[in-house]
């Protein structure tokens, strides 16, 4: 019943790979791995698109699968089960699973700075959360917590805001049914300007939030037990992420020949992945390498978890991994 | 012979020509709507529309190829499926009321829940969206089956028995041969519910098809895309119910008059056996339910982390020490559910059943508005949630349509069964008396129907819950649907268990309820029906 066809791409690669093994030496078996991506496909998962096309994994001897996520397809099950090695979560997420008894490290993180924002109009922005009071702002009820504790960090009164609950969707804001919503900078106010309508983007990280997203987790087991090909997985995730800052076009444009079913558009995407690079590379990742985190980010997080009611220690966060990777590869 | 008794209240048009006008009306209304709203992103009519579709013709095909492909196989498999229930319950009728009991709970179980679980079990693939699709049909195809299964007249049996064969060869010649008519009827309901059954699988993480197209394009704020995806979607899925319709027309043409089953018959036992017998169903129903949740969960070895067992469930809402809390964080949501879900049932049901009594005064209306009813059922809820939402607003009313228009289209159509099975005998009294077109309808035709009705407002309970949920969770972010989407960011798998568990369980109960309202009205009305 279940029905699986191997993209044209990878059985391509998987032959060169194996012609230039077998040329180079001695047949290496690839070892095949899951690993659990947490949306549909799109420019936001552009690295390890590249790393998939480029052969970084089967280099390592990695078979590498990309799950895609969906609306209705959570990541932790998949990796606390074990049929995915490795997940792409947040650290609320991730620290919501781990307090209902997963497992789970965070071995690296994407996206340095959270890509939660506040889109509005210019007509009416919103440029800092002062200017929430007295708005109506679009949201699914399950963000409350996020924008209680960019309340409580900015001291705005959350009393003053009215809440609408919406599906995640510019249309309310563009049809005037709310001032302004709660989206992540890379999508929404992306759909906005490729439809041409001018928008207000206020990045929630920049007034104090500090939630890593787009985090790397792996159970207390894998990184134990399944040590190498987590490293070798991660190796091959970095090395696409250094090469998609080189040229986030290229990346959109690999994205969108990879997925040609899934309703990308090109130019959508070329902004879409142009928008993620602040979120993504700080001077830290320069100095340090992609995917870093320091014990300042770590407690900045922390104490903003602690806001939206997520009690965690430094203990979540695992840099072992990433460290290895680092010294081996740079 | 009915027919040509009733006076024609409007000018006698062919039906052809009434649907064409009717289609012609949609479509002008449609997009003069379109135009109206232009600037507000909500909505794209027929020549944006049809633009999209022709530029993006490929991109189209091949999601429809995708998710058409998932929604046979669901629809092969479950139909499959309905049919061996069915036969297992005529085979063997001491697991009938089990067997009935145990096929409507896993039919109202939630997609949002099974979805995540199916993904795991099976990994990258079509699984889930196949499966989806097969559960998402094969309770109303096991249902009418089982009808027709009985519906084969005695001196067939007796034939058969004649000839020295058994129930098996009974099952597989006499009665299979009855049952097909009324197995049309399931596969006719099933066609367009396999397609939304694949599409709501694709949101478990599948890379093409038209469930990923429409969350893609709601996200781009394409809404050109967003009504070219509900256009084709309703277009195939009311060819498909046309196509499955027409073959089945074409292969016997005599309908079943009948399409649901009344409730369990009346034994001759008295008041208090039957409540005994009832009670006892429920609670051998409740024990299969909770020992086939522990064990499926123990076979397939499914981690505890989201896949919660029962004691699990139980130890969260009872013996735990925020118990309590949990519970009222279920209720209200529950509350918030059912405020929407009851008016939205009721409404459905009673459009529904007026509608019918409309069409059966005035034929012709039924021409003009029939179609359209037919493509308001079988667009996508996926699709149009978001959409009704958007248009009516986050309100009430915005959800109650959903409900409402889940459910109407269905009991339309068993009502106008219902109207026309007056018996011919009492209509031509009723007519040599030259009563009313309408007094004809409340004491003669009314009592035929009322059969039928309730039949389809049992069917509906499932249906309101599985709208009422899908609305929460996509668009307007309240009650239990918002409370078991919220699992994918808190990862409260305790929640969404007892969410299930108490959403399952009051869907098993208003079917109950509604189950005995129509043996007490029946009673009444139509004591044949329930001997």
């Amino acid at each position: 019943m279940t029905h699986f066809t191997l993209p044209r791409r990878r059985f391509l690669q998987g032959a060169a790979a194996f012609g230039g093994l077998a040329l180079a030496g001695p047949l290496r078996a690839q070892a095949a791995v899951n690993f659990q991506l947490s949306w549909l496909p799109s420019v936001q998962f552009g690295g390890s698109y590249i790393a998939l096309d480029k052969g970084y994994w089967s280099e390592e001897g990695l078979e590498v699968a990309l799950q895609s996520g969906g609306p209705n397809a959570p990541v932790e099950p998949p990796v606390v089960s074990g049929t995915a090695l490795m997940g792409i979560s947040a650290a609320d997420y991730t620290a919501a699973a781990v307090e209902q008894g997963a497992p789970f490290k965070i071995i690296a993180v994407a996206m340095q700075k959270n890509p939660f924002s506040i889109a509005s109009l210019p007509a009416n922005p919103v440029n800092e959360p002062k200017d929430l009071e007295g708005k109506s702002i679009g949201m699914a009820t399950s963000n409350m917590p996020v924008l209680q504790a960019l309340c409580e960090i900015n001291g705005v009164d959350i009393d003053k805001i009215e809440v609408v609950p919406t599906q995640y969707d510019a249309a309310p804001l563009v049809s005037g049914q709310v001032d302004c919503l709660l989206c992540w900078k890379t999508d929404l106010p992306v759909a906005m300007t490729v439809a041409g309508v001018e928008n207000t983007v206020m990045l929630l990280a920049d007034f104090g939030y500090a939630v890593h997203s787009q985090t790397y987790i792996a159970t207390e087991d894998a990184i134990k037990n399944d040590r190498a090909t987590l490293l070798s997985l991660l190796k091959g995730e970095v090395r696409g992420w250094q090469d998609y800052e080189k040229d986030t076009d290229a990346a959109a444009a690999l994205t969108v020949e990879m997925f040609p079913d899934s309703g990308l558009d090109l130019e959508t995407q070329k902004i879409q992945a142009a928008a993620q690079v602040g979120l993504m590379y700080s001077d830290l990742t320069e100095s340090k390498g992609f995917g870093w985190f320091t014990e300042e980010t770590v407690a900045a997080n922390i104490e903003t978890l602690g806001l939206l009611g997520r009690t965690v220690s430094e203990e979540l966060w695992d840099r072992s991994l990433l460290e290895e990777v680092h010294g081996n590869a740079l | 012979m009915t027919l040509s008794l009733r006076a024609p209240l409007m000018t006698v048009a062919p039906r052809a020509t009434m649907a064409v006008l009717s289609l012609i009306g949609v479509l002008v209304g449609w997009e003069i709507l379109a135009r109206a709203l232009a600037s507000t992103y909500l909505l794209a009519g027929p020549v944006d529309v049809t633009r999209y579709l022709i530029d993006n013709s490929g991109l189209m095909l091949r999601a429809l190829s995708v998710t058409l492909y998932e929604a046979m196989w669901g629809f092969v498999w479950g139909n499959l499926a309905g049919i061996a229930l069915a036969a297992v319950v005529v085979l063997v009728p001491r697991f009938e009321n089990l067997v009935q009991s145990l096929a409507l709970v896993v039919f109202c179980l939630p997609l949002v829940a099974t979805g995540p679980i199916l993904r795991v079990l099976y990994g990258p693939g079509l699984g889930p969206q196949v499966t989806l699709a097969a559960l998402a049909v094969y309770y109303t195809t096991f249902v009418p089956t089982v009808v027709g299964l009985r519906a084969t007249p005695s001196t067939w049996l007796d034939l058969v028995a004649s000839f020295g064969h058994g129930r098996w060869k009974e099952l597989t010649v006499v009665r299979a041969t009855a049952a097909l008519p009324y197995l049309v009827v399931g596969l006719q309901i099933a066609a367009p519910a396999a397609f939304l059954g694949a599409m709501v699988g694709e949101f478990t993480g599948a890379e093409r098809g038209m469930g990923v197209l429409a969350i893609q394009a709601m996200r781009s704020l394409d809404v050109q895309a967003t009504w070219a995806l509900a256009t084709v979607a309703s277009l195939v899925s009311i060819l498909a119910y046309l196509v499955v319709g027409g073959i089945g027309k074409y292969l016997w043409p005599d309908r079943p008059s009948i399409i649901m089953a009344s409730p369990a018959q009346n034994d001759g036992a008295g008041r208090g056996a039957k409540w005994l017998k009832t009670c006892g169903l429920g609670f051998m129903t409740l024990g299969a339910v909770l020992v086939l949740w522990w064990g499926l969960f123990e076979l397939f070895d499914v981690n505890s982390f989201f896949a919660k067992r029962p004691m699990d469930v139980w130890s969260y809402l009872v013996t735990s020490p925020k118990a309590l809390e949990h519970r009222l964080v279920l209720w209200e949501a529950m509350g918030e559910t059912m405020a929407f879900a009851v008016p939205g049932y009721l409404a459905g049901l009673l459009l529904g059943a007026v509608l019918a009594g409309v069409f059966v005064l005035m034929p012709n209306l039924a021409g003009l508005v029939l179609p359209v009813s037919i493509a308001l059922r079988s667009i996508p809820i996926v699709t149009t949630a978001p959409l009704i939402v958007l248009c009516l607003g986050r309100g009430a009313a915005g959800t109650i349509t959903i409900v409402a228009v889940m459910i109407f289209f269905p009991t339309l159509i068993a009502c106008l069964q219902g109207l026309r099975q007056a018996p011919g005998q009492i209509l031509d009294v009723f007519n040599s008396f030259a009563t009313s077109p309408l007094r004809t309808l409340f004491l003669a035709r009314m009592p035929a129907m009322l059969p039928a009705f309730f039949a389809s407002a049992r069917m509906a309970v499932p249906a309101a819950i599985l709208a009422v949920t899908v609305a929460e969770w996509l668009s307007t972010g309240t009650g239990i649907g918002n409370l078991m989407a919220l699992t994918t960011s808190t990862s409260d798998y305790n929640m969404l268990y007892s969410s299930i568990a108490a959403v399952t369980g009051l869907s098993a109960l208003a079917y109950a309820a509604v189950g005995a309202l129509e043996r007490v009205v029946l009673t009444i009305y139509a004591p044949e029906q329930v001997r």
